[in-house]
């Protein structure tokens, strides 16, 4: 077993880029939306292969064991080249929890079929009646037998269309003085009469994420992880690696480059308001990867990141935002045509662009609930 | 562990930080400007003794040979409590000049050590006010025509002064106080004085002269323009600071205004605004030290000023709002801050100016 991390950074680099260089499907690169297992199913296998597809896991779980600073190497080699995640909820998230939380036979079981894919995860945290205030959460799940059953119903639940299994946080204890308590982690089956998945059509059209209704659904007790009624503080336990990742450059820095060969091609660098406003947006982008590389020290030093290292997202992810609607104003006419637009001889899919923008302030916590954490956390403002 | 080069400027920035309250913090600065918009002339000796002006100077010529990322942290510190001391005009403006040209003159050291301060005219004002070709002539010894923008006048030993003389450009001293220099004072919105000078056969000492003349003071441009960004940098952490501070205390409906969450919203916008400039301002400078492409450094510089003004910009006019009718008043130093960041936005070009400079760089390189 390659021990990752005594590798200097650079030749680590060059390792991480060669490969995904040689072995990335071009026809993947860069992929407009979030595929189905079946389109990345073919690189998946040589990922599998290579033992990369866990970069943070513990090798010994099949991880790559890698270190805070070669983690970060890994994924900004995956973005330049701009390699796509595949389903990797199940890498990303229940994993690392099932591995912190999980009984030596949860490991057992589920982590080789995460790896495998033979379990494709998606994650069942939002409710109608639960978004920014998750807590308020109301999907019951109540102990019969050796099983819970599962009423309630789950949404935004991102490519549960295309999943076997779902985690999900569900209220075992409805009588609790506070709404954090009484929520466990659970994991299901989605192949099971009880469960009921209906696709929601985007605002660009795709079908992403989906409504999971559950009519008496089932799933072992054994399912499980973690403490009953402790799920609320093991979910956020997990958020602290994610926080970073979700505030990285790559987003913005991808659509800069996409605006900049876009805008030359149509000639949008003629006008001076735009060249002074495409200039606003590459400062913003050059700053930011300069604040993001102060918290990836932190990082490499073996610090634990604060509250913070919200900053990252709101900022990034409002920057990533305007890029897309330059994008828009440099199309001109064309603005509002789905589809590439030619410039050259390359198309820019404007629009997909602008609409992958869109939610990054939505999800992950949205910007109004990252400042509301920044003024309290960081800040210390009262109320 | 903090590698030990940021360990350096960790250290330089506690003891510049005590140095400058113990002087008194900002309410020595308003002091100041209450009295006429000077500096301290004790104040300069503290800082030379230690080390500030000489932070960019070879070990060799006297200074601390530490670099613009040593001089950004003291710009920072200068700008916390607004001091009004000559400071960037010092290490970027004459300082640079001279440790290029001729870093054995006796000048350098006597502006290390604090004996003297020199500011430097380059730039002419044009028929319709802005910015003009230089037309500033030198022969035989002597200065002809004006220049415009000095920073520093009113209080300054003597001009470090770039003309044409008569086989190319070439840098000349004049002394503050020599025959046929007149100066007429600018009050700026801080207080301090900005000059226009004019010379009609001034008596001055050729320093330097030939295309290294001009390659100099694009150099030192640069790294005033840099260190002007750090010095904002701190203007605005600083102002930022006041202002939190504020809206935790102050009270309407009962409750402290930054229990709000439209403040609470605005304030966070601030401090993201802050810290992104810190972390850009700081990693421009660190890069200048090891670039030694003019063009690439300019390019660096300008994205270091249309960073700092435009987080100046808005953070201060910002506070204001936040402090309500007070902020509006001479009183509350947070308007001291606001009317430093008009000047310094102003000085050696604004956010707007430098993204267009900075626009145009990138495209040159990126054409080459
Ligand atoms: C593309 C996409 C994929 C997603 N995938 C998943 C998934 O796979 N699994 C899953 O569980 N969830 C998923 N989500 C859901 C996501 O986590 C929620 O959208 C998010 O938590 C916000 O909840 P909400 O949409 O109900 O908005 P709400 O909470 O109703 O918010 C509406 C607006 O009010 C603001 N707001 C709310 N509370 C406050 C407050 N206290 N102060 C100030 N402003 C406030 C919000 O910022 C927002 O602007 C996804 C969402 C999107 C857009």
């Amino acid at each position: 077993m390659t021990d990752w991390n005594a590798m200097s950074d650079a030749e680590f680099r060059k390792e991480v880029r060669q490969f995904f260089e040689a072995e990335y499907p071009e026809e993947l690169r860069h992929l407009p939306h979030r595929p189905k297992f079946a389109e990345i199913e073919h690189w998946h296998r040589k990922l599998h292969a290579k033992g990369w597809v866990a970069p943070a896991w513990p090798a010994e779980y099949g991880g790559m064991g890698l270190s805070a600073a070669k983690l970060l190497i890994f994924y900004e080699e995956q973005q330049r080249w701009g390699v796509n995640r595949g389903r990797d909820m199940g890498v990303q998230m229940v994993g690392p929890l099932i591995i912190k939380f999980g009984t030596q036979e949860q490991k057992d079981y589920w982590l080789p079929r995460i790896l495998s894919c033979e379990d494709i995860w998606c994650q069942g945290y939002s409710e109608p009646g639960a978004g920014s205030d998750l807590a308020n959460l109301r999907t019951r799940a109540e102990a019969d037998g050796d099983d819970f059953v599962i009423n309630g119903q789950k949404i935004w639940t991102t490519m549960a269309h295309d999943a076997t299994h779902i985690f999900m946080l569900v209220r075992t204890d409805p009588d609790t003085p506070r709404k954090q308590q009484g929520i466990s982690f659970l994991l299901a089956p989605m192949d099971q009469p009880g469960v009921d998945v209906r696709t929601i059509t985007t605002l660009s059209g795709e079908t992403e994420f989906c409504e999971v209704f559950f009519d008496n659904a089932r799933t072992p007790q054994k399912n499980l992880v973690g403490e009953l009624n402790k799920g609320w503080t093991m979910a956020k336990a997990l958020l602290s690696f994610e926080r970073i990742f979700i505030g990285s450059p790559s987003l913005a820095q991808n659509a800069l480059g996409q605006l900049e060969s876009f805008a030359r091609g149509r000639g949008a660098f003629d006008d001076p308001v735009f060249r002074d406003r495409f200039a606003q947006a590459a400062l913003d982008v050059e700053d930011h990867a300069a604040l993001y590389s102060r918290f990836a020290d932190q990082l490499k030093r073996g610090e634990t990141l604060g509250a913070d290292v919200s900053m990252l997202k709101i900022w990034v992810t409002e920057c990533f935002q305007r890029i897309t609607e330059l994008m828009i104003e440099a199309a001109g006419p064309d603005g509002g045509t789905i589809g590439p637009l030619q410039v050259g001889n390359v198309g820019v899919d404007v629009l997909s662009s602008f609409y992958k923008a869109r939610p990054t302030t939505i999800y992950g916590g949205s910007n109004e609930i990252q400042r509301n954490i920044l003024s309290k956390a960081v800040l210390g403002l009262p109320g | 562990m903090l590698s030990s080069d940021q360990e350096d400027l960790r250290l330089l920035r506690e003891s510049a930080r005590i140095l400058f309250e113990r002087a008194g913090g900002s309410g020595r600065s308003r002091k100041l400007r209450d009295a006429g918009g000077g500096w301290d002339a004790a104040m300069i000796r503290e800082l030379a003794e230690a080390g500030v002006f000489g932070v960019t100077v070879p070990e060799e010529n006297g200074g601390l040979g530490m670099g613009l990322a040593a001089g950004g942290v003291i710009a920072e510190e200068v700008g916390r409590v607004i001091a009004p001391e000559p400071v960037v005009v010092t290490v970027g403006l004459s300082l640079g000049l001279l440790r290029r040209l001729c870093p054995d003159h006796e000048k350098v050291g006597q502006i290390v050590g604090g004996e003297t301060v020199l500011a430097v005219a380059w730039q002419e004002r044009g028929p319709n006010g802005g910015p003009a070709e230089a037309s500033c002539r030198y022969t035989d010894g002597k200065l002809t025509g004006g220049k415009a923008w000095v920073v520093g006048a009113d209080g300054a030993d003597g001009f470090l002064v770039l003309a044409e003389g008569d086989s190319g450009p070439v840098l000349v001293l004049a002394d503050a106080k020599a025959n046929m220099l007149s100066i007429k004072k600018k009050t700026q919105a801080d207080g301090s004085v900005m000059g226009e000078l004019s010379f009609s056969e001034t008596p001055a000492e050729q320093l330097a002269e030939g295309p290294a003349v001009q390659d100099a003071l694009t150099e030192a441009v640069n790294d005033a323009t840099a260190l002007a960004a750090a010095e904002l940098v701190g203007l605005s952490d600083r102002a930022f600071e006041i202002t939190l501070d504020y809206i935790k205390t102050r009270e309407q409906f009962d409750k402290p205004i930054g229990s709000f969450q439209v403040i609470q919203h605005r304030a966070v916008d601030l401090h993201v605004m802050r810290e992104v400039a810190q972390a850009g301002v700081r990693e421009v400078l660190a890069q200048m030290d090891h670039e030694t492409d003019p063009k690439t450094r300019a390019r660096l510089a300008s994205r270091a000023k249309a960073r700092a003004v435009s987080a100046a910009k808005k953070i201060t006019r910002d506070a204001i709002q936040l402090h309500g009718a007070v902020g509006y008043t001479d009183e509350f130093d947070i308007g001291l801050y606001l009317n430093r960041a008009l000047v310094l936005s102003a000085w050696l070009g604004d956010d707007a100016y430098h993204r267009r400079v900075w626009f145009d760089a990138r495209e040159e390189e990126g054409a080459a």
